[in-house]
């Protein structure tokens, strides 16, 4: 197909820029010409190859003209589309080339623009190599020599270094095994590294202290060891490794929750103490009626003991009733539990909310679920203690006497999480689901329990 | 294993590289650059002579056509007439590297056919199962070079699976008559015997052309029919599998069913195969995790992360699904594997031949020629040590 500049060039016309070679601007980008039009008329028509969208973003129907300066639209949003053919055809040439990475100057032949005849071969400068040391005579007898390697070995080794880019896996394999000895990947490493050290702070300039790399074979050769182990898995070993970090995982989480649970305990009676404290502390105050020596440091009453009830900011009016009522947190075994006592003491439920009555009756109320709870505890602790003590005592019966002196023990000592002892004979706890040995198996099958989970209170 | 020759002429042609893949089944020819060889054609060699000793040694034969009268055939087109005396042979691997020196070519390079592959398929690292006619191989390649110490060997592959197609077909009692000999035919009942007319005037034609042919038509039936089964090979699913119907160039036609899947099955499981000595023979699956086995612990993942897949033997229907079923089965769980097959025709049993075309239309490849100069001054071993 003629474009108009081969047609001019058939006929021999002049016109247009034919001199000088054809430049990629000329290709791709926008004639000047136009630009000049685009700066005089202020248009609302969006640029070519905007999206109708994104012109909305920017000008609107009913919003201002564009910005004064407007910036050259047609630069960005336009798809470039090459130009062809509006230049003379550049002519290709068959030609000889060498290669400045090769050696030998060997000479071939390629198609190339007769423009760039003469410039150097493009590729040549991928041609990087790693830089291998090399020693003299003189250098290796004086410090390179090492009862292993023998001159020849180590020559052998830096030749292949040196034509395989220091890949050592393919150096490796490529070592001549017939004429020296079997070495390891780690073995030609340590020495090629060991010497290049050497070399280094040899020819180094007196005074610097050149940076040496340190290969650490025997870390490298451990390391492969353990890979080699950790593949050579068998399925079944696989299994039970899974196992194990199960039963971890287990023996950890029932050990936060003795753990939760005995601080629990804690800051309920704790809480209790503070409070039984307080009210004697204030009754004193009150019954003797001496300038008060307040003790400002009322111990905080931890918010679990009890109910806290929420002070009241709402906005506008709300009747004082409200502040009797409970908060939604409480649970209906604790309210259950509340009414019961009222009603036994002959406490009106609900009572009329004067100032005094309704402080006091909250009060009551948080005091009344505090003692439920510590009732609760103390149930707790004492079914515990039965549990553990009939454990004990079958233990005694049924295990050797080897069993029940440490399981004596065991009652008193402080379990120690993590520890998954299939001998067991210390830890009574937490034997469940360990490969058994012949005693905690009797000892599971006297034992009555039927939660696995036993806490042990802290001395 | 066959090694790919790349030539370089550059003197009348417009084109710099001619990529040569010689293996034991077929020969592709080509130029660097293009997708597909421009040439695939049997590594087989019609020979006639006057002599009546049929085999000639090709090392001391430099010029074609001048020893004494004879002829040599090549093509499948040329090597499937009949002719008289015609023997057929294959060119020895060390004959086609003394002929490039009468050939008067400016630069050669060799390089291993595992390499190209790889490179073929993206990779510069990976395990290349190449399971052609005479030989099934695991070759590790790391970073573009073959870790000769990890290769692993095993006969089991396309020509294995054509005998055992013999042994069935003598076992049904079916004559494998090649389609030369044949004039015209009849339609017959399925599994009835095959009613055909042989041809008059049939040239004299040697026993090593008739075999030949015979295993074309073999080659064909292997090629349509086999099928390797996702799991090891069980009675009572391989008779549930849908039959194929085929028929021989003779007539005779039939079903094939659990037969389908037993044959290809000697590839992963030798133990059952027919003809094999004893248990020696690894499967297709042990022969790569042996491959992967010897290397270094470190380049395992590495290889198993580009398990390539190459050969026309592979082209078995089920083959690449088999295979990964088993290689996970093999590997530690942790292990990624990742297998790479082409699943068209022509990359798979070309893809040495796609990777030297690659290799020699690069610019950082230039460098890399053995130029007659180099060649007549270091000899041999220069090729040695340049080509990976």
């Amino acid at each position: 197909m003629a474009t108009g500049a081969d047609v001019r060039d058939i006929l021999e016309l002049t016109g247009g820029d034919n001199d000088g070679p054809i430049s990629k601007k000329d290709l791709i980008n926008s004639d000047k010409k136009k630009t000049k039009k685009a700066t005089e008329t202020l248009t609302f028509k969006r640029p070519e190859g905007m999206h109708r969208e994104v012109y909305a973003l920017l000008y609107s129907d009913k919003k201002d003209a564009p910005p004064l300066l407007p910036s050259d639209t047609t630069q960005g949003y336009r798809t470039v589309k090459a130009k062809l053919g509006c230049k003379k055809v550049r002519p290709w040439k068959w030609m000889p080339f060498t290669n400045p990475a090769r050696r030998d100057g060997a000479i071939f032949h390629h198609w190339r623009r007769t423009a760039e005849e003469g410039k150097d071969y493009p590729f040549a400068r991928f041609n990087k190599t790693v830089q291998v040391p090399v020693y003299s005579e003189q250098e290796y007898q004086m410090h390179l020599h090492d009862d292993g390697w023998t001159k020849a070995e180590t020559d052998h080794l830096f030749d292949l270094c040196k034509r395989f880019d220091l890949r050592f896996i393919v150096v490796h394999d490529r070592y001549d095994h017939q004429q020296y000895r079997k070495r390891s990947v780690e073995d030609l490493k340590e020495r090629y590294y060991s010497i290049c050290g050497k070399l280094t702070k040899v020819r180094a300039a007196s005074g610097t202290e050149p940076k040496i790399y340190i290969f650490d074979a025997g870390h490298e050769r451990r390391r492969k060891e353990q890979l080699e182990k950790l593949f050579n898995r068998t399925p079944e070993q696989v299994a039970e490794e899974e196992y194990l970090i199960q039963e971890l995982r287990k023996i950890e989480t029932r050990k936060k929750e003795r753990e939760k649970k005995a601080q629990d305990l804690q800051k309920l009676i704790k809480a209790a103490d503070t409070t039984t404290e307080l009210r004697r502390a204030e009754k004193r105050v009150s019954k003797k009626k001496l300038p008060q020596k307040r003790e400002t440091e009322k111990p905080a009453v931890p918010e679990t003991a009890g109910i806290k009830f929420p002070d009241f900011k709402s906005a506008g009016v709300t009747p004082r009733s409200h502040r009797m009522k409970l908060p939604s947190s409480v649970g209906q075994k604790k309210i259950k539990a509340i009414e019961q006592i009222l009603i036994e003491q002959g406490v009106d439920l609900n009572p009329m909310p004067t100032e005094e009555i309704v402080q006091m009756f909250n009060e009551l109320r948080s005091d009344l679920v505090l003692l439920y709870e510590l009732k609760q505890a103390h149930s707790n602790c004492e079914y515990e203690q039965q549990m553990l003590r009939h454990r004990y005592e079958a233990l005694l019966k049924a295990g050797s006497g080897g069993g029940c002196g440490t399981a004596g023990a065991g009652l008193a000592a402080t379990p120690q999480g993590g520890e998954l002892n299939v001998e067991a004979k210390e830890q009574i706890i937490d034997v469940v689901g360990a490969p058994l040995t012949p005693n905690s198996r009797k000892r599971r099958e006297s034992a009555s329990s039927s939660s696995s989970v036993k806490k042990v209170k802290k001395p | 294993m066959c090694q790919v020759y790349v030539l370089c002429v550059g003197v009348n042609d417009e084109v710099g590289a001619l990529v040569f893949d010689i293996g034991s089944y077929s020969v592709r020819a080509g130029y660097a650059g293009e997708d597909c060889p421009k040439a695939d054609f049997p590594t087989v060699i019609g020979v006639t002579l006057d002599r009546e000793d049929g085999s000639t040694p090709m090392e001391t034969d430099g010029d074609k056509g001048k020893q004494g009268g004879t002829t040599y055939y090549i093509d499948t087109n040329q090597l499937r007439v009949p002719r008289e005396n015609m023997e057929v042979m294959s060119p020895l691997k060390n004959g086609m590297k003394l002929m490039f020196e009468h050939y008067n070519i400016p630069a050669f390079f060799l390089c291993k056919s595992a390499v190209l592959s790889a490179f073929a398929n993206g990779r510069s690292t990976g395990l290349v199962l190449d399971s052609g006619a005479t030989h099934t191989t695991a070759i590790p390649v790391h970073d573009g070079y073959v870790l000769q110490q990890g290769i692993v060997k095993s006969p089991l592959a396309g020509d294995f699976m054509s005998m055992q197609c013999r042994e069935l077909f003598q076992e049904l009692n079916v004559e494998i008559i090649p389609p030369y000999m044949i004039a015209s035919k009849d339609g017959v009942r399925e599994g009835a015997q095959a009613s055909w007319k042989k041809k008059e005037k049939l040239p004299q034609v040697t026993r090593s052309w008739h075999n030949y042919m015979c295993n074309c038509v073999i080659q064909d039936f292997q090629a349509s029919v086999l099928q390797v089964s996702d799991s090891p090979y069980d009675e009572q699913v391989a008779a549930q599998m849908p039959t194929v119907h085929y028929e021989l160039p003779n007539g005779y036609n039939c079903d094939f069913g659990a037969e389908r899947l037993k044959i290809p099955e000697g590839l992963f499981d030798p133990s059952n195969a027919k003809g094999l000595s004893g248990n020696t023979m690894l499967g297709v699956g042990h022969v790569v995790t042996t491959s992967v086995g010897m290397c270094d612990i470190d380049i395992r993942p590495g290889l198993y992360g580009s398990v390539v897949v190459t050969g026309g033997n592979t082209l078995i229907q089920g083959f690449t699904d088999r295979l990964n079923r088993e290689l996970s089965q093999k590997t530690p769980p942790s292990m990624r594997l990742k297998l790479i097959a082409n699943n068209t025709t022509v990359e798979r049993r070309f893809s040495a031949w796609i990777g030297g075309s690659i290799l020699a239309s690069l610019g950082t490849f230039q460098q890399m020629w053995i130029s007659k100069q180099e060649y007549e001054e270091g000899g041999k071993q220069c090729v040695d040590r340049k080509c990976p």
